[in-house]
């Protein structure tokens, strides 16, 4: 296992190199100059080109990108065009916000989730079925600034039981850290229970169809155990999948709901960058997602394991 | 479903909901009334008021560093951080005096030859500051508290460019900071202005925090924009960004943000209703839409396709796509500069006024020789004030029967392709819509975009000598009659010859909790004054 693991590893840098110079690429040609916007509106064109100087984007593109790449071999990810400051800092300082936000709605879900899709399985075409897949549909469908605002509105401005905006770290206490997240991992997570919920169902139905599970009926077993001995067991490995392939739509969407509550996260961050042409901490943060997404992948394939006992690596 | 149709709303219902106010939450309620919680227009992505010239970063830096003149709200130069100056009789030599007592954040007081090495860097950036650079014959510190700036010929508006608030502003940094290269980025925040900034809770794009500089002495005059005595009476601001306007409107009414700078006007009604909010208009010199036509390529190479527009286009329709049904908000702007202030003219107007003529603009067009090429029309989508005037102006084109090709587009693309002098087919553009704070468009010193020298003047490279003579004749003037005269002939020549194309005169408001006082109007929000009862 710790060789498949660490074979995995050494395969992802490939992965990482193309990406990365997909990204360079994709930002040299992209329009857009971030000297236009330090400049502001009333600049002469110029004062833009000594400061296209100044930040060394006049360079030619293999130069830029080479100096790039040997910077991330020496573990610089650069210096942000705008702020003048470490790209590392910033992506560090933006961090603890948006694994917050990830691990609360990840936490939700799954907790809502897979009961959620083993109950409307077990009721299979009754009213709680029903009921259970028009709400996944419901949260599938609506935009997540939707959920946001409607949150907002009933839970911060009319009953005001929590924040509408921002983030406290979890140094400053566990409370104050999760009320600043509880709305926002609702939003963000609505969209994620509703696959995860129709998944659950989906697999949980064809698993209700084994002759093991028979046999355990027949053998007197009670409910409980059949759904989540037997069946939720063997089902996991595509619920896990799933769960593990949401974690990209969970970055996606963490940039719309940082945006709508103004959290200090990664996901606007980036909307930033990308607003500005910051090309260094949008080079950063690429390559941080697209790393992420490869250890997601090794976490879910390792994970396999731990729940089918007959994978092997 | 879009946002803004969900946020109106929603907006609406909580506006009903709260039309009878509301409490602060208990979250709210341990804030220490010595913080002030603020929303500003923008991000604060950068903090080099002289390197980056975004009115959001002069709005911080007007807290952290101090100028040696300060415009008042009568758009007079006043002594700020200078005791006393004197000029001889020829105008060409300035003798300024620094006022005793100033400090920097560091502690270290400001000398002469911090306000030499801070105007060096400014004048190699600003337009009025590269004016005075061109006459310059020295620049020297005389002692610690005199400095002296030879000119080779007058320049009378020196007082004007050492106090305007126009980006960049002439602030005053330490000798080793203001050392750095004007188009290299400064990374040391310390100023002498009445409050710090905490570069240890700065997160770019979220937050900013400024705190009181306990040794700051204020003037004994009034307050009155950036000039007289600037009071702080509260500890600490902090710079709260929010991306989201439904969001910042919200955190408005619960009480977790104090002022919020720039409220869209949608969700204005909404926060007039609540009870423990104040709406008023933040800055009396508003904005001034505009769309500039590139005078190096057909059809607006030629002036009759220019003035063809001018002539068809309806300001009402812009500023209502604009600002929405207040007509308080607006005004019909016949010439190029701000509306009530000293300098306003509408001579050679008439264009811009009236029923507007879209059979005789349509032969004005023909004229030209216009016939049927693409005009590209760059419109940013991702702001709103030039969105809604570049939908008007995709309209506008059709209905004088020119072939559309509306790039829409972000802002970031707009302000570099804008700057390509290449052939419209060739990634260059035919029009692009901005707008100019009105503070910019006081008089032809800051206003960049009313330039007229071809290759020199602003994107779009417009040519009008009757209009850059003007310039000159407003810079020479030596009493405020020959300005205004030199000005109303300035915007009868850049009407006439269409430098650009002015959309209207626009306000917004700014909202804040009536717990806070001392709000007042300006370019700019300034936090002197302003104080928060619990």
């Amino acid at each position: 296992m710790l060789s498949y693991i660490l074979r995995r590893i050494v395969a992802t840098l490939p992965v990482m190199a193309i990406v990365a110079l997909f990204v360079f690429s994709l930002l040299y040609i992209a329009p857009g100059d971030p000297a236009v916007v330090i400049a502001g509106d009333q600049a002469s064109p110029e004062d833009v080109e000594r400061i296209r100087q100044g930040l060394g984007l006049d360079r030619p593109f293999l130069i830029q990108f080479g100096s790039w790449v040997w910077r991330i071999l020496h573990g610089d990810l650069g210096t942000s065009i705008f702020t003048n400051l470490p790209v590392s800092a910033m992506i560090g300082q933006r961090l603890g916000p948006t694994l917050s936000l990830m691990t609360v709605t990840l936490l939700l879900t799954i907790v809502v989730a897979v009961p959620l899709g083993v109950v409307a399985a077990w009721k299979a075409g009754s009213f709680i079925d029903r009921a259970i897949m028009a709400f996944a549909v419901f949260g599938f469908s609506l935009p997540v600034f939707v959920v946001g605002y409607v949150l907002a509105y009933i839970f911060a401005l009319e009953l005001e039981w929590l924040p509408v905006q921002g983030y406290t770290p979890l140094t400053e206490g566990f409370w104050p850290w999760l009320q600043n997240l509880i709305l926002p991992a609702i939003a963000l997570g609505c969209v994620y229970i509703a696959l995860v919920a129709r998944i659950t169902r989906a697999t949980m139905l064809e698993v209700l169809q084994q002759d093991y599970i028979r046999t355990a009926r027949a053998k007197g077993m009670g409910q409980g155990g059949i759904l989540f001995i037997h069946a939720l067991k063997n089902a996991a490995v595509p619920i896990v999948t799933v769960i593990g392939i949401g974690i990209a739509l969970l970055i996606g969407g963490a940039v719309v709901t940082e945006s709508v509550f103004a959290i200090p996260g990664l996901g606007r961050l980036t909307i930033d960058a990308i607003l500005r042409r910051d090309y260094p901490v949008i080079q950063g943060i690429v390559l941080l997602f697209s790393f992420v997404y490869v250890l997601v992948n090794l976490m879910i394939d390792v994970t396999y394991t731990l729940v089918d006992p007959r994978i092997r690596y | 479903m879009d946002r803004r149709t969900v946020l109106k709303g929603l907006a609406g219902a909580g506006g009903l909901a709260l039309s009878g106010g509301l409490s602060a939450p208990a979250i709210a309620q341990g804030a220490s009334a010595r913080t002030l919680r603020f929303v500003p227009q923008a991000n604060l992505a950068n903090f080099d008021p002289i390197w980056g010239t975004q009115y959001v970063v002069r709005n911080a830096a007007a807290l952290v560093w101090d100028t040696l003149y300060g415009i008042d709200s009568s758009l007079q130069p006043q002594r700020q951080m200078v005791e006393s100056e004197e000029v001889t009789d020829d105008g060409t030599t300035w003798t300024f005096k620094l006022r005793p007592g100033l400090k920097f954040h560091d502690g270290e007081p400001v000398l002469s030859k911090d306000v030499v090495a801070s105007l060096s860097r400014w004048a190699a950036r600003d337009p009025m500051g590269l004016m005075i650079k061109a006459l310059q014959q020295e620049l020297t510190a005389v002692d610690d508290r005199t400095f002296k700036w030879v000119l080779k010929q007058p320049f009378p508006k020196m007082l004007y460019a050492l106090a305007k608030n126009n980006s960049p502003c002439a602030f005053i940094m330490p000798e080793r900071i203001a050392q750095t290269d004007p188009f290299k980025q400064i990374g040391d925040y310390v100023g002498s202005g009445p409050m710090k900034f905490a570069k240890g809770e700065w997160v770019p794009g979220a937050k900013a925090v400024f705190e009181k500089f306990a040794d700051y002495v204020p003037r004994q005059e009034k307050a009155s924009w950036l000039a007289g005595g600037k009071q702080i009476l509260i500890d600490r601001v902090e710079w709260i960004v929010m991306p989201d306007a439904a969001t910042a409107a919200a955190a408005l009414q619960n009480g977790e943000v104090d002022w919020w700078e720039s409220p869209i006007a949608d969700l204005v009604p909404v926060l007039k209703k609540n009870k423990n909010i104040s709406v008023d208009i933040g800055d009396p010199l508003g904005n001034i839409g505009s769309f500039r036509m590139n005078f190096l390529y057909p059809p607006f190479n030629d002036v009759r396709a220019r003035r063809a527009v001018l002539m068809a286009m309806s300001q009402e329709d812009y500023m209502r796509a604009i600002i929405g049904d207040d007509n308080s908000l607006w005004k019909p702007l016949p010439g190029f500069f701000t509306p009530d202030t000293p300098l306003y003219s509408e001579m050679g107007g008439e264009i811009l006024k009236g029923k507007r003529d879209l059979d005789a603009a349509k032969k004005l067009l023909a004229e030209s020789g216009y016939s049927g090429q693409p005009v590209a029309c760059l419109v940013a989508q991702d702001q709103p004030i030039t969105k809604a005037q570049g939908d008007v102006t995709a309209d506008l084109l059709k209905q004088l029967g020119m072939n559309v090709d509306f790039v829409a587009t972000d802002w970031g693309t707009v302000g570099s392709r804008r700057a390509a002098k290449t052939p419209p087919g060739q990634g260059g553009w035919n029009m692009f819509h901005t707008w100019h704070a009105g503070a910019d468009c006081i008089n032809p010193a800051p206003y960049t975009a009313i330039r007229a020298n071809g290759d020199k003047a602003w994107f779009g490279w417009p040519t009008s000598a009757g209009t850059e003579k003007e310039v000159t004749s407003w810079f020479e003037a030596k009493n405020l009659d020959e300005e205004k005269a030199a000005i109303g002939r300035l915007n009868k020549a850049a009407l006439d010859d269409v430098v650009y194309a002015p959309t209207g005169f626009f306000l917004s408001y700014t909202a804040w909790r009536k717990n806070v006082s001392g709000i007042t109007k300006g370019p700019l929000p300034f936090f002197w004054g302003v104080s928060k009862t619990a």
